[in-house]
């Protein structure tokens, strides 16, 4: 069963989770039914600093933890762009007394999984191992955290390796990188716009002492928050963290400071060549809003209309209605300062503008018409009966609480959120349609194409800038 | 999970928490990994009159429930011209009924705050649905009306031709990875339709009937060649009442034709070259492998969980970390109804030189035929696997798809429960076995994706 094929109405979903993930950064629960409880939980903070949080939950004999250090890609030194995802990716390749292939062994050997990677505010790591194997689960976290080798030769390797991987995903998924070029496009110079696993040039250009340095400056127990949940046993948990990560030190570096980016008036086109595709990938996007935004359960319904499901206007007229796409989507990345809001389809090149005009037509109906009271009643039900479904296991648990923890919000956002949903009225609706949707005069638009083909449509959406998909950025001129 | 079995589990760990309290202890000792299975009693299954089967497993963790409906079809019970309807007909499954305009099925669903899913393999069609307990009566009425009333709109077909075929320029024309996979998938089969891909080729997606549609439902989706799974916050009681109502009066019909094609033994390697646009080459072995219910899967499963499964497996440690003749390894033993394949796939860096990687690759199969693995690798891999069970089990969605796999592919749900025993109980010598029986070169197809030698523009990428 290793090759199902997968299709049909997923698409939606799944765009808008490639969207999510891609921007990098901890993936937050959509909704709470009235009644979604988080579970009980210990949280304690050591004298260095380090936050712990600590949720039993006893259905299989697995532990997950789910953590991050700040930073990410927004503490990349000034023109070395990856160099947090380096750091991310090299932390378990050689750490505290085991080499990289040691450490690997370490984890798989006892059928568990260890992960991490840079997002655009903070690295995250996650993983999973069967309850027996906690202590070991523990010593490997702390290596990797706080003992990472940065040995010369995994550097190296993996570095190189990591540009090879960029080129590999131009093979083959130009779906997948489209968000990384239209991010670049609408954020520019802010550190939202920088692709967190780097480009092709920038990683050539990053040596294993920026890493070192990297790691000095922006690791240390003030910066980190590690969240553990599953089949686990609080007081040795607590016992044992004390004792692995007491001795962490703090960051040694400044804070990195984040500005909000300007939303973009007018409209621009980037084309990307790519020769030889037969379809067009497009993503259309402006700055957004942010993790606080007070709109938050009148925007996730209203985005769950437009592009956030099956259903959705823009799926029903790009796919279901005209069978222009296999699928249509969009959504918000609501990080610290206001991130991106990005529609996310592709086409057959022919009709790549039919696709757009239609695409289009969607965002000006949704900001000049008025939603039907049975469609908010529609997506309201949607919300609220799949949220459960994402807080199910240990592993949705950790990720669930680390969101809170670095975002310095209270439980109240999860289990206040049903409630607030079920308040959501017509008006609250249309105010977070006028202000957090862009214009469709307000776009950056991103096609990923064949651009000998495409030229001429391109320039029908506002002037054009070219690059092609095989240069070693993700920006026009990058250096 | 029910709060049921959770206590259970916990107590089969409580020896080894009690023993790991200091966490100075180094190198744990490695026991094997838990191999009891909760839930078994949480289980039951009915059979309607109509032949369908229906497994319902309670749990009351969260207020949802998944539902899978498994149809013994795929592109397997396919013939050239009609390539590719068996995963049309999964989108058409969403597009009307007699009752319901297209549309509807979803918007009814996601009104009612669930969502839903389809899948299509070589071997059989998957429905899924994600719903809260309230639209349990909703769900059953919308899977039994599709299944009893489907129809029909010849402009729906069209539309969704379009879509279908965006979806296969997506997954196949614009990535080296899915065009390479389809071509040695076809090369490796000369007589089985396990040689078509389930997509379907371009010219059948662009040309099949309304008739060739009718006849393809009337023939596969008959209720005696489905199985029903129901998990998470309902009864058995109430799961067999719903499908009572809805499904038992769909009439049995006869059972779809066996696919009556062997695929004959292969005598020798064969070799496809695909020259395409790509900065990363791409090297696919494909190993004629046996059927998913064939006693050595464990061992095959365990053996390419050796080779290819995270940083420390075999061959990315070698061709990766090593050699550095591949950045990625990739693959593992496709499990169908019947005879299939078994995949080493690697993505090369740009400039790799193949013939070198193909040598390096051979001798590392041949030294796994000649002289096994070792305790350590076998017991990572067994640990692999169990953790990963574990992670599936740990949501009413896993817990579906794997009763479903177990019932359809394998016979009985009730594997499920021993699945884990299963694999503990495999040895090195059936791990060796198994490298004898699929790393065998006259068994296999080659398949080679890379730029065509450069005729000029120098520098023009990198």
């Amino acid at each position: 069963m290793n090759r199902l094929y997968k299709s049909v109405a997923p698409l939606a979903a799944l765009l808008l989770g490639a969207f999510l993930a891609n921007s990098a950064m901890a993936v937050e629960p959509a909704a709470a039914a009235p009644g979604v409880k988080v579970p009980a939980n210990q949280r304690l903070i050591l004298p260095n600093g380090l936050t712990v949080v600590l949720v039993p939950k006893k259905e299989v004999p697995l532990i997950a933890f789910s953590g991050f250090v700040r930073g990410g890609a927004l503490a990349d030194p000034p023109g070395k762009v990856g160099v947090g995802s380096l750091v991310a990716g090299l932390l378990d390749r050689g750490a505290g007394k085991r080499s990289a292939f040691e450490f690997a062994d370490a984890v798989e050997g006892a059928g568990g999984s260890f992960g991490a990677a840079a997002g655009a505010e903070s690295i995250s790591v996650s993983g999973q191992f069967l309850a027996r194997d906690r202590a070991l689960m523990i010593e490997l976290l702390a290596d990797a955290l706080m003992r990472p080798h940065f040995d010369a030769d995994e550097f190296s390797n993996y570095r190189n390796r990591e540009i090879e991987f960029i080129k590999s995903a131009k093979d083959s998924d130009p779906a997948q990188i489209i968000g990384i070029y239209g991010r670049a496009a609408v954020f520019g110079a802010h550190p939202y716009g920088r692709p967190s696993e780097g480009s092709e040039r920038s990683l050539a250009a990053i040596t294993q002492g920026v890493v070192v340095s990297y790691h000095a400056a922006n690791f240390g127990a003030d910066r980190a928050t590690l969240v553990f949940a599953g089949d686990l046993d609080a007081k040795w948990m607590k016992q044992a963290l004390t004792t692995a990560f007491g001795g962490w030190a703090k960051a040694q570096g400044p804070k990195p400071e984040l500005k909000p980016a300007p939303r973009l008036s007018g409209r621009r086109v980037l084309l990307v060549d790519a020769p030889g595709s037969v379809q067009t990938y497009f993503w259309l996007g402006n700055v957004g809003v942010d993790r606080r935004y007070s709109g938050r359960p009148a925007l996730e319904l209203v985005n769950t209309l437009y592009g956030g499901r099956f259903t959705s206007i823009l799926n029903t007229e790009l796919r279901i209605k005209s069978g222009l796409s296999y699928g249509a989507s969009s959504g918000f990345a609501r990080p610290t300062v206001p991130g991106a809001f990005a529609i996310r389809s592709f086409t057959q090149t022919e009709t790549t503008d039919k696709a757009l005009d239609l695409t289009l037509e969607t965002l000006e109906q949704l900001k000049h018409g008025t939603l039907a009271p049975e469609m908010l009643e529609s997506a309201r039900a949607y919300v609220l009966g799949q949220f459960p479904l994402q807080l199910e296991t240990g592993a949705h648990w950790a990720a669930a609480l680390a969101d809170l923890e670095f975002y310095g919000l209270s439980k109240d956002y999860i289990e206040g959120y049903g409630p607030a949903l079920a308040k959501v009225d017509l008006a609250e609706t249309a105010a977070v349609t006028a202000d957090a949707f862009p214009r469709p005069t307000d776009l950056v638009i991103v096609l990923i194409g064949d651009a000998a083909k495409i030229r001429e449509v391109a320039a029908k959406y506002g002037p054009v800038t070219e690059m092609k998909l095989s240069d070693p950025d993700f920006a026009p001129g990058a250096k | 999970m029910s709060k049921s079995h959770a206590l259970r589990a916990v107590s089969a760990l409580m020896l080894s928490s009690l023993a790991a309290i200091s966490i100075a202890v180094a190198k744990p000792a490695k026991p094997a990994a838990p191999t009891r299975v909760p839930g078994l009693d949480q289980v039951q299954s009915i059979a309607l009159a109509n032949g369908m089967k229906v497994v319902v497993w309670t749990d009351h963790d969260i207020p949802n429930i998944a539902l899978y409906n498994w149809v013994r079809v795929g592109s397997r019970n396919e013939v050239p011209g009609i390539t590719g309807l068996a995963h049309f007909f999964e989108h058409m499954m969403f597009n009307g009924t007699a009752k319901r305009t297209p549309g509807e099925f979803d918007r009814q669903m996601e009104a009612q705050g669930g969502s839903n899913n389809a899948f299509t393999s070589e071997n059989v069609t998957v429905y899924q649905d994600w719903i809260p307990r309230s639209a349990l009566d909703l769900v059953f009425d919308l899977e039994s009306d599709r299944l009893a009333n489907l129809s029909f709109d010849p402009k729906v077909i069209e539309s969704e031709r379009g879509v279908v075929y965006s979806e296969r320029r997506l997954s196949v024309e614009d990535s080296n990875p899915g065009f390479l996979t389809e071509q040695v998938q076809a090369t490796a089969f000369v007589a089985h339709p396990y040689q078509i891909p389930t997509i379907g080729w371009p010219a059948d997606i662009q040309s099949w009937k309304i008739e060739d549609l009718q006849k393809f439902f009337k023939t596969n989706y008959a209720p005696n060649n489905c199985t029903l799974i129901l998990v998470g916050d309902l009864t058995a009681e109430e799961g067999f009442a719903l499908a009572k109502k809805y499904l038992e009066p769909i009439p049995r019909q006869e059972p779809p034709p066996p696919v009556r094609t062997i695929e004959p033994e292969q005598l020798g390697e064969k070799r496809v070259m695909v020259e395409r646009s790509a900065q990363t080459p791409l090297l696919h072995y494909a190993y004629k492998s046996p059927a998913a219910n064939d006693p050595q899967g464990p061992a095959i499963n365990l053996l390419m969980s050796i080779l290819l499964e995270g940083d420390s497996s075999r061959l990315h440690r070698l061709l990766v970390e090593e050699k550095k003749i591949a950045i990625e390894v990739d693959g593992g033993f496709s499990e169908g109804f019947d005879p299939g394949l078994t995949w080493v796939q690697l993505t090369l860096p740009e400039g790799a030189k193949i013939p070198e990687v193909e040598q390096a690759l051979d001798a590392a199969l041949d030294t796994v035929v000649a002289t096994g693995v070792s305790d350590a690798e076998l017991t990572r891999a067994k640990n692999l696997y169990a953790s990963s069970f574990w992670k599936q089990i740990a949501t009413i969605n896993g817990k579906a798809r794997l009763l479903g796999q177990f019932e359809v592919f394998e016979g009985d749900y009730k594997k499920l429960f021993d699945s884990p025993a299963t694999y503990e109980k495999v040895t090195r010598e059936d791990v060796q076995k198994a490298a004898a029986l699929v790393f065998q070169k006259n068994h296999r197809t080659v398949g080679v994706l890379e730029s065509p030698a450069p005729a000029a523009a120098p520098g023009a990428a990198p």
